[in-house]
């Protein structure tokens, strides 16, 4: 309870005196509330040739229309709400074991370290690219839940890595000696003493992992290798491709998406950094002064 | 000391070397589990489907001999054994897609290309990524840091195939400053001349831009949170208030904390060079792995397939060796010991 | 943005080093970046492109047959041998006599050895690409003089002959004089490679993304000059790989690339709008050259539901083909609703015969009849591609009937409600279900990102399945993998988007598909088939025709060849094996700026289609335009 109400005020905070934050909620507010509009779409995703095809942005379509007919305003709606859907679940599912796993090995030490590393690295090792066109061809139906999962399952050795060799430094410090010799537990000493120094690598690894997600969604995509008729980020990007846009000078089938997406990471990446600025005393002091 | 020293390093050097073991393992099984992805069938098939004349009789009659010549009876173990008989000979096969070119020869082909360009890439970006990523996180300098800090990111979530294709309108076609593909320029042949290296570098020129675009931001905002993270150290705190110059306090204290977790992720990176960009290879013409083996893939080339996974498994798990072992000495608080 | 582009574009620079631009023609390979380019050996296999000149310039085979006319007016054409073959009366002799006066390309004379010595070394290797045919059927081969050749025959085979016809390539003589003194076929890699066509390999790239050839100083020893004495235009030929479309329509805006092989529609339709240049087989709308070739839509008969014929039928009347064309191609495809593709000379041989057939064809739903067939669908594609796209329709049918087709089925989605009730399935709330209550499924197999067309047609039927009640999506693979998966037919709820129906072109026999559909090669789900027949379609009556082609004379007796060809169409009309849509258009475009005489619709005299090996005859037809 004392956490969360701390949490609500440092969070008013933040965004009374940092420009970057309040950017930052508000765009990913909006962005957000895009991907929710999806729910009143009167299109239904899959659906093509409901619209005059190839038509630049109007006030009837205030995205324009892609070669297929679609309106690209409320296709949008869906791509995005599908993507951010897809980069979190990936995103949440990694960080959960990226955490477990890097402070586990990282403090236990011994045995169970050499384990976990060598876990980490068996993972590591494995090409990406290659062994998802197998899995895809030996599952047939690559549905993007499952996409989401397998890389999930891939998503975390190198940022556990990263945790534990962070962990590794900590550990020999002398707050972690007093708090051992006083007797602290293990989580609780995690949670108030190391998550400070964690938290920055956690949520920056978070935004490189989101967009290393989106990228292989989009790679995968564009191969033809996902579900095409869903919408999401990549395929639009595909069918823009298949379709020639570039060249036939629809730029706006290529912009929009690429806009949402610029502003989606700019936002979060504003977001981890105000949020890492603020952790740190230091540098709350200047920015106020 | 050393006593514990070498007794990490052997642990080290087993568990490298028990991870390129399990690597190859998956990578032998997988495509040979792929139901009916039988290099033999692929070769009757290709021929079908170009539409050559392959009557019925004559394919059974091809696919029998083919599946005799490729070698590849006996069960999965024995295939298992057979191959690593050859590998410690330092045969690696031949590809049965370009059957009876060894897999070696294809491969030695297009690893100067990948390497050369993703290496040069990797080590560019890291540099930019880290130094500039560094100076932000303690500073937060100026107006120009932050249009950087900005442009980083803004690029990132391009698709790399279409930042590939604009870069390449803009300087290939519209402005005619670069070649529009290639590695070098058509009729050429290799050779320690001035041209033809001139010419290598002004085709690689527009792929390793397109890569370091992309690259630059990850590093970036990594070195800031890093450093950021580590200059509200005690020891730092503490260089500040004994008044040394800020450059030192900079660079010997806080760039030397921050810099393990940088160092690993450029070495894995390294390691992973390997992999190829198919995307790089198909939008600039430009020669290396990520073509090759995604063909292999799709021809169920097993042999090329494994022969390009393994320099890529080794490449990583090397590096991952090679970080374990030399990060302690950059971080004297890392010890070799663990408790 | 493209007008923009072509401002900048317009100055040529230097291909390569030495040869001036108009000296050379500049052609894509399809096959993109060579894997193993020092290798040449097409008969040891592991040359994993024929297209880099090497089948086009280099390599010939005894005979060519055209999909379109013809050089001479005639598809059928003597290259290496002098005129066709000669059977003897029980079809097992087959007598071939060869062109005199033919070089190789190292100055060794073309005999009857090479030919034999080709044959003998096949036979002995039957994990060569034409061994094991050889093996199959041939018992001797001898030479009686030097420019005559004998094989006799293990049984019977009126169609020996076309392991050496020319469709997309066949059976290419070896040079005896280098094979001779190699001791292992299999592993000599031939490079470089000698041949008796007009071009030699100048120079190669070790990362196989171009080749380059050069015209024979003696090129009137060549197959192509001692056949028509005519000098081929282009002095130096350049095979490419480029992989991005998008660089093949800036690459021939910035006039760098001549010939482009196959490009999505959109990206040729803009070329073909925006460079005054531009050459394609029709001058206007559909632009695309149409292959002998039938994508359809194929299902495993041993399959419930696809075994009834009812279901079959259903699901072609489900299928609104106006829609289809308009977005996979664009507008710009060659329908068919008979299994035979709709090119070359086809339309006269079969569908100008069947026509009446079709329009009176009738088909029974319970107690009431209806003719499906519908000769308006031209008419309706011309009517939605001017309101879509805007695109110049010819107005007269006949010209039509040309371009686009003779028409298709009608889109009857209650007659097909009625086919599928009178066979148990049922209709609730909008969704169908299979008689024992499953709702319906279907996935439609594709290919994925290198044939785009392909991808959205299987988008368009699974939309129009969707809109009919079936829950359909499609599933998008490689083209390989597609492949398989159709040879063992073992997806469960699964359509596959492909073809295996290929034909000569510019010859009426159908034996070349037909005979895998013999139901002596049936094999069942979970083995491969071995040809052309993944549907698994059993047919008494069809087994029949397949009997009778085998005893009737390819040469002779064409007329009977046609008729038993008939004889075929009605039976798959009726009983709809699989559902044929369109013949494969590929949207090969040409540059017209440093060279002209390419073949079009209007001058048929080949086809254009760059990896074909018959594309032989456009080099003595090239000639250059004379700019710098």
């Amino acid at each position: 309870m004392e956490l969360i109400k701390s949490a609500f005020s440092a969070v008013k905070r933040i965004f009374k005196y940092d420009a970057r934050f309040k950017f930052s909620v508000i765009t990913l507010t909006c962005l957000v509330a895009f991907a929710i509009l999806s729910l009143f779409s009167p299109h239904d995703p899959r659906s093509s040739y409901y619209a005059p095809i190839n038509h630049p942005p109007s006030l009837k379509y205030p995205f324009g229309t892609n070669g297929r007919g679609q309106d690209l305003f409320w296709l949008l709606t869906h791509a995005l709400k599908n993507s951010l859907i897809f980069s979190l679940e990936v995103a949440l599912l990694s960080r959960v074991v990226a955490i477990i796993i890097g402070i586990t090995a990282g403090y236990k030490g011994g045995l169970l370290d050499q384990f976990l590393v060598l876990l980490c690295d068996s993972f590591i090792i494995l090409p990406l690219l290659p062994i998802l066109i197998f899995l895809k061809l030996i599952m047939r139906t690559m549905t993007f839940p499952t996409l989401a999962i397998i890389l999930a399952m891939f998503g975390w050795p190198w940022d556990a890595r990263l945790i534990r060799s962070q962990i590794l430094s900590l550990r020999e410090r002398t707050f972690t000696y007093s708090a051992v010799f006083s007797g602290r537990g293990l989580w609780s000493m995690i949670f108030s003493d190391y998550l400070p120094h964690i938290l920055p690598i956690v949520l920056a690894t978070t935004v490189n992992n989101m967009l290393w997600s989106l990228g292989f969604e989009i790679t995968f995509s564009i191969l033809g290798l996902t579900p095409l008729d869903v919408p999401t980020m990549g395929t639009i990007t595909y069918w823009a491709i298949q379709q020639q846009a570039l060249v036939m000078g629809k730029w706006w089938w290529i912009a929009f998406p690429m806009i949402f997406l610029i502003f989606l990471f700019v936002a979060l990446y504003f977001l981890f950094v105000s949020i890492t600025d603020f952790i740190d005393p230091r540098a709350r002091i200047l920015k106020r002064g | 000391m050393w006593k514990n020293f070498l007794k990490y390093l052997v642990g080290r050097l087993l568990v490298c070397l028990v991870v390129i073991f399990i690597g190859t393992t998956i990578t032998f099984l997988i495509p040979r589990i792929i139901p009916g992805a039988n290099p033999a069938e692929v070769a009757v098939r290709r021929l079908q489907m170009a539409g050559t004349y392959l009557p019925p009789e004559s394919a059974e009659r091809m696919r029998q001999a083919l599946l005799k010549l490729y070698g590849l009876e006996g069960t999965i173990f024995e295939q298992y054994i057979r191959y690593w008989r050859e590998f410690l000979r330092g045969n690696l096969g031949p590809s049965f897609a370009s059957f009876p070119t060894p897999v070696l020869v294809l491969i030695s082909r297009s690893i100067p290309w990948t390497v050369g360009l993703l290496a040069l890439t990797t080590v560019i970006s890291w540099l930019v990524g880290t130094i500039l990523g560094g100076i932000a996180g303690y500073k937060n300098r100026g107006l120009w840091m932050k249009i950087f800090e900005v442009f980083s990111n803004a690029v990132r979530p391009i698709p790399y195939y279409i930042l590939a294709l604009l870069l390449l309108i803009l300087f290939a076609y519209v402005l005619k400053w670069f070649p529009t593909g290639g590695a070098y320029r058509i009729g050429m042949n290799p050779s320690f001349t001035w041209s033809y290296i001139s010419s290598v570098i002004k085709h690689g020129f527009l792929p390793a831009l397109s890569l370091i675009l992309i690259g630059v931001g990850g590093w970036f905002l990594n070195m800031r949170n890093l450093v950021s993270n580590v200059s509200h150290e005690d020891f730092v705190v503490f260089a500040s208030h004994m008044n040394l110059k800020e450059d030192i306090v900079f660079r010997s204290y806080v760039m030397k904390g921050a810099l393990p977790p940088q160092i690993t992720g450029l070495a894995l990176q390294l390691g992973m060079i390997f992999n190829g960009t198919i995307i790089t290879e198909i939008v600039f013409n430009y020669p290396g792995l990520g073509m090759l083996i995604y063909t292999a893939i799709m021809q169920a080339d097993f042999n090329l397939v494994m022969g390009i996974t393994l320099f890529s498994i080794i490449a990583v798990a090397v590096a991952t060796f090679l970080i374990d072992l030399t990060l302690p000495l950059v971080d004297p608080r890392i010890q070799y010991t663990g408790k | 943005m493209l007008s923009f582009l072509a401002v900048f574009t317009a100055f040529a620079q230097e291909a390569l080093p030495g040869i001036p631009r108009n000296e050379v023609i500049i052609i894509e390979d399809p096959s993109g970046r060579s894997l193993n380019p020092g290798r040449f050996n097409i008969w040891g296999g592991g040359v994993t492109s024929w297209s880099t000149g090497l089948q086009q310039l280099c390599l010939a085979s005894l005979w060519y047959i055209d999909p379109d006319q013809g050089i001479e007016g005639d598809p059928w054409i003597n290259l290496l041998a002098a005129e066709p073959p000669i059977y003897s009366d029980n079809y097992k002799k087959m007598t071939v006599k060869l062109r005199k006066g033919i070089y190789w390309s190292d100055g060794v004379p073309f005999t009857a050895d090479d030919v034999v010595f080709t044959v003998q070394t096949l036979k002995a290797n039957p994990a060569m690409t034409w061994g094991a045919y050889m093996e199959v059927n041939v018992d001797k081969v001898y030479k009686t003089d030097d420019y005559t050749v004998v094989f006799e025959l293990k049984k019977p085979n009126g169609r020996f002959h076309s392991i050496f016809t020319v469709r997309w390539a066949a059976c290419y003589i070896m040079p005896k004089h280098i094979f001779e003194k190699v001791k292992d076929p299999i592993a000599f890699d031939f490079n470089p490679p000698v041949g008796t066509g007009p071009y030699v390999l100048k120079a190669y790239d070790p990362n196989g993304y171009w080749f380059l050839w050069e015209l024979r100083s003696d090129w009137e020893r060549s197959d192509l000059g001692v056949a028509f004495k005519t000098k081929p235009g282009p002095k130096y030929v350049l095979y490419k790989g480029v992989a991005s479309p998008e660089k093949k329509v800036m690459d021939q805006m910035a006039h760098e690339l001549d010939i482009i092989h196959d490009l999505p529609p959109e990206g040729a339709i803009t070329l073909a709008q925006t460079n005054p240049y531009c050459v394609t087989w029709f001058d206007g709308w559909p632009w695309a050259h149409p292959d002998p070739t039938l994508p359809s839509i194929i299902m495993n008969h041993e399959r419930y539901p696809y075994n009834l014929k009812e279901v079959r039928w259903a699901l072609t009347l489900a299928i609104d083909i106006v829609q289809v064309v308009l977005q996979s191609y664009n507008g710009c495809a060659t329908i068919s609703p008979i299994h035979i593709p709709p090119t070359g000379k086809y339309p006269e041989w079969y569908f100008d015969k069947i026509e009446g057939w079709l329009k009176n064809f009738t088909i029974k739903v319970g107690n009431k009849e209806f003719k499906p067939y519908d000769p308006e669908i031209p008419q309706k594609i011309a009517n939605a591609v001017k309101y879509a796209f805007g695109y110049k329709v010819p107005d007269d049918p006949n010209v039509l009937k040309k371009m686009i087709g003779y028409g298709w089925w009608k889109y009857a989605p209650d007659v097909a409600e009625e086919l599928l009730k009178s066979v148990g399935f049922t209709k609730k709330g909008g969704k169908w279900y299979l008689p024992d209550g499953k709702p319906w499924k279907i996935n439609i197999l594709c290919e994925a990102a290198t044939r785009s067309v392909m991808t959205r047609a299987a988008v368009a039927i699974a939309e129009q399945w969707r809109k009919f009640g079936i829950d359909a999506q499609i599933e998008a693979v490689e083209p390989s993998m597609l492949w398989q998966r159709m040879n063992y037919g073992e997806d469960p709820d699964t359509v596959y988007w492909a073809w295996c129906i290929e034909t000569w072109g510019g010859h009426p026999d159908l034996f070349w598909f037909l005979e895998s559909w013999h139901s002596e090669y049936y094999r069942p789900t979970g083995q491969a088939v071995v040809a052309k027949n993944p549907m698994r379609y059993k047919s008494e009556r069809i087994d029949k025709v397949i009997e009778e082609l085998r005893k009737t004379d390819f040469f002779k007796e064409i007329n009977k060849l046609i008729d038993l060809g008939i004889e075929y169409v009605k039976i798959c009309v009726e009983d709809m094996p699989i559902i044929p849509l369109f013949s494969y258009n590929v949207f090969t475009v040409c540059d017209g700026y440093y060279w002209t005489g390419y073949p079009t619709a209007k001058d048929p005299y080949t086809n254009p289609v760059p990896n074909w090996a018959n594309t032989r005859f456009m080099f003595i037809k090239l000639k250059p335009t004379g700019r710098k």
